[in-house]
């Protein structure tokens, strides 16, 4: 009998070298034409994010209360990373700051896209389908922004941004 | 599994180093790398071609970057394969669970092939029953293509192979993927078969449909063989005469054994006689033994700079400083000296035959306490070459944790004062297991001594705990939940 989805959820894997073929499989897009592989990397954190969520979610509810402590959670518990979130409520703007992103940690000359695209597009999706789930037409959504830091640019974290949104149903 | 000395150790180090996330997200990260592949190519075979690729080419990376680590492994294909649960949690980071191992004679060979069966894969579970599993491996109809480990594989291939290619061997292992759990197979089955360098090269050769696939879409071939040429250091020397992954070997010879072996050494690697190389310590001999303490601290850091690398983060230096002190003082105040003074008898019954009787009775007048303190000077010389100030430390740590809370030097935000609070009683388990482990090696000279002539080193440690751990087994389950309290005080 082989490992079930649900089980792998209580194991550990070296991300190492799965960081070196995220950055792999960007330069064969580009090598072949793909010129949105900024969108297809959001788009397979999306993907992860539909299954994730079928053998493990954060919370059964979420509020803009506790959005911080779910956001903590799923970086920590999906990531093994530590971070710290800043929410913008003007602006409504969430950013989080990973200082050991698990996607980014070398600076590639040939690449200009962050591994930590796909957790934009990761957090979204769990987050929003967490609130779709649970609170009906009361809607927190979330959508990337942007990743303006990266360790993959070479700065010393990486900064994933998100737009949410409150109160909409879809 | 009775894991021995070194495999434990590499696979603890490789561990630690590691970045590691949840098992899931690796596995379904895995399979969007082979989706994004497949909308690339549109042929799930030729997407199986370049997921190996890209996992061979991610490991070279990984592996060119990490150099250091990969000279303690040994160099012979044979032991690579011995040693496949190392490879296995290199490249994945995780245990292999439940696997069995079976040799193929290969007549006319100098080494036969090996077939792995690995019982839970990791890759393919429960591959095929979520809506966004959408590559479908039942549209593949050549019965030779690789399953959806493919890219595991080619990791796996690369990593054995950059081993024997930094340890000079012309053999080369080839990996592949003979049945795949997702493509109907009751396991994961590797076949690995060992090939000479001209083998190795025409088959690379005559793979040309998949050179041809890969230079289709990667528009390049890269070739693994180009090592990048690194100067000799000194973990190569030491290599030539002591190799890490022989511990087990070593810890079954006796005493005298040691003394041959070392007296071979000076005779090869220096052309004179043990007794003419001891002679220049004649009247240093405080000295040489400081030096034995200044070097074992040093040859610890050779192996990948690990101490120097711990020792630039100020906290970590700082911790490792409170834990040499505090041993320091703990070996005079607390160990019996009639267990110190064994520890010098053993030095006296190292040197007779390999010094001058002249040093032997210098240093037998040295009393067990005058040792223990000259190996610390030199240790603590070594350290503070490596980073530590000793001059910054305080009396105690815990006059340090206050000091650190209470001079702002940690940000006022309260969150990371907490953090350091979370991670204080990891620290404290450290350095309580680390205590626990000196205590146990202490007891082990008389032992040594005893047992000699009869059972060797092994025996001796072998009885000093209990009969069925033994000391090996007790240090390692210290290590064990030091290694564990290092994990978390990482997340």
């Amino acid at each position: 009998m082989n490992f079930s989805r649900k089980e792998l959820i209580q194991t550990e894997a070296t991300m190492n070298q799965m960081r070196n073929a995220v950055f792999h499989l960007v330069r064969l897009m580009e090598k072949n034409g793909i010129e949105n592989s900024k969108e297809k990397l959001r788009k397979m954190g999306q993907n992860i994010a539909k299954t994730y969520l079928k053998y493990w979610k954060p919370t059964d509810m979420i509020t803009l209360v506790n959005l911080r402590d779910v956001i903590t959670t799923v970086y920590q518990k999906v990531l093994n990373s530590t971070v710290s979130i800043d929410i913008n409520e003007i602006e409504k703007i969430i950013e989080v700051r990973d200082y050991n992103c698990a996607l980014c940690k070398y600076h590639y000359e040939d690449v200009e896209i962050a591994g930590c695209e796909i957790l934009l597009g990761l957090v979204s999706e769990m987050i929003t389908n967490i609130s779709k789930e649970s609170n009906g037409n009361t809607l927190l959504s979330l959508k990337p922004n942007e990743v303006s830091e990266s360790r993959a640019y070479g700065n010393k974290v990486c900064t994933q941004k998100f737009i949410y949104k409150l109160g909409e149903g879809e | 599994m009775n894991l021995g000395a070194f495999q434990w150790l590499m696979k603890k180090i490789t561990k630690i180093f590691g970045r590691s996330t949840n098992a899931l997200f690796y596995t379904l990260l895995y399979r969007e790398i082979l989706k994004e592949v497949n909308e690339i190519t549109h042929n799930e075979e030729e997407s199986l071609i370049i997921l190996r690729e890209i996992g061979k080419r991610a490991a070279l990376e990984s592996c060119e970057r990490h150099s250091s680590i990969f000279k303690f492994m040994p160099g012979n294909p044979k032991k690579v394969l011995d040693y496949f649960e190392i490879l296995w949690v290199v490249v994945f980071g995780t245990e292999l669970d439940e696997y069995s191992y079976e040799e193929i004679a290969k007549e006319g060979s100098k080494y036969n092939d090996y077939i792995l069966k690995i019982t839970k894969c990791p890759i393919c579970a429960g591959y095929g029953y979520d809506l966004e599993d959408s590559v479908k491996f039942d549209k593949i109809q050549n019965k030779d293509t690789e399953g959806l480990a493919c890219g595991l594989c080619g990791m796996l291939e690369t990593v054995a192979n950059y081993i024997l290619k930094i340890k000079r061997n012309d053999y080369r292992i080839q990996i592949v993927e003979q049945a795949c759990i997702t493509k109907g197979g009751d396991c994961l089955q590797f076949i690995c078969k060992i090939l000479d360098y001209k083998e190795w090269k025409e088959l690379l050769e005559s793979n040309t449909q998949q050179k041809k696939i890969i230079n289709t879409y990667f528009k390049e071939i890269i070739d693994e063989e180009i090592l990048q040429e690194t100067k000799l250091d000194i973990i190569d020397k030491l290599q030539e005469v002591i190799s890490i992954d022989k511990l087990e070997e070593y810890l079954d010879e006796p005493l005298e054994s040691i003394k041959e072996k070392v007296s071979d050494i000076i005779k090869d690697k220096l052309n004179m006689e043990s007794e003419h190389f001891f002679d220049y310590f004649r009247n240093y001999e405080d000295d040489m033994i400081r030096i034995i303490g200044y070097l074992g601290i040093h040859l610890l850091n050779e192996y990948g700079g690990l101490l120097e690398k711990f020792f630039k983060n100020k906290w970590l230096a700082k911790i490792f400083g409170y834990i040499f002190k505090q041993l320091k003082e703990m070996t005079l105040l607390f160990i019996p000296l009639d267990v110190i003074r064994d520890y010098n008898t053993l030095l006296v019954s190292f040197l007779e035959g390999l010094a001058p009787q002249e040093m032997v009775d210098n240093v037998k007048q040295f009393t067990g306490r005058d040792s223990i303190t000259y190996v610390f000077e030199g240790a603590q010389m070594a350290l503070q070459n490596l980073g530590i100030d000793f001059s910054e430390l305080k009396e105690n740590v815990w006059d340090e944790l206050k000091a650190e809370r209470e001079n702002g030097l940690i940000s006022s935000d309260t969150s990371p004062i907490e953090k350091t609070r979370e991670k204080v009683p990891q620290i404290i388990n450290i350095i309580q297991q680390f205590l626990m482990i000196i205590n146990d090696i202490l007891t082990l000279p008389i032992r040594v001594l005893i047992s000699e002539s009869h059972y060797g080193l092994k025996t001796a440690i072998n009885s000093v705990v209990s009969e069925e751990e033994g000391l090996y087994g007790s240090i390692r389950e210290r290590f064990d939940n030091i290694f564990d309290q290092i994990q978390e005080i990482r997340k």
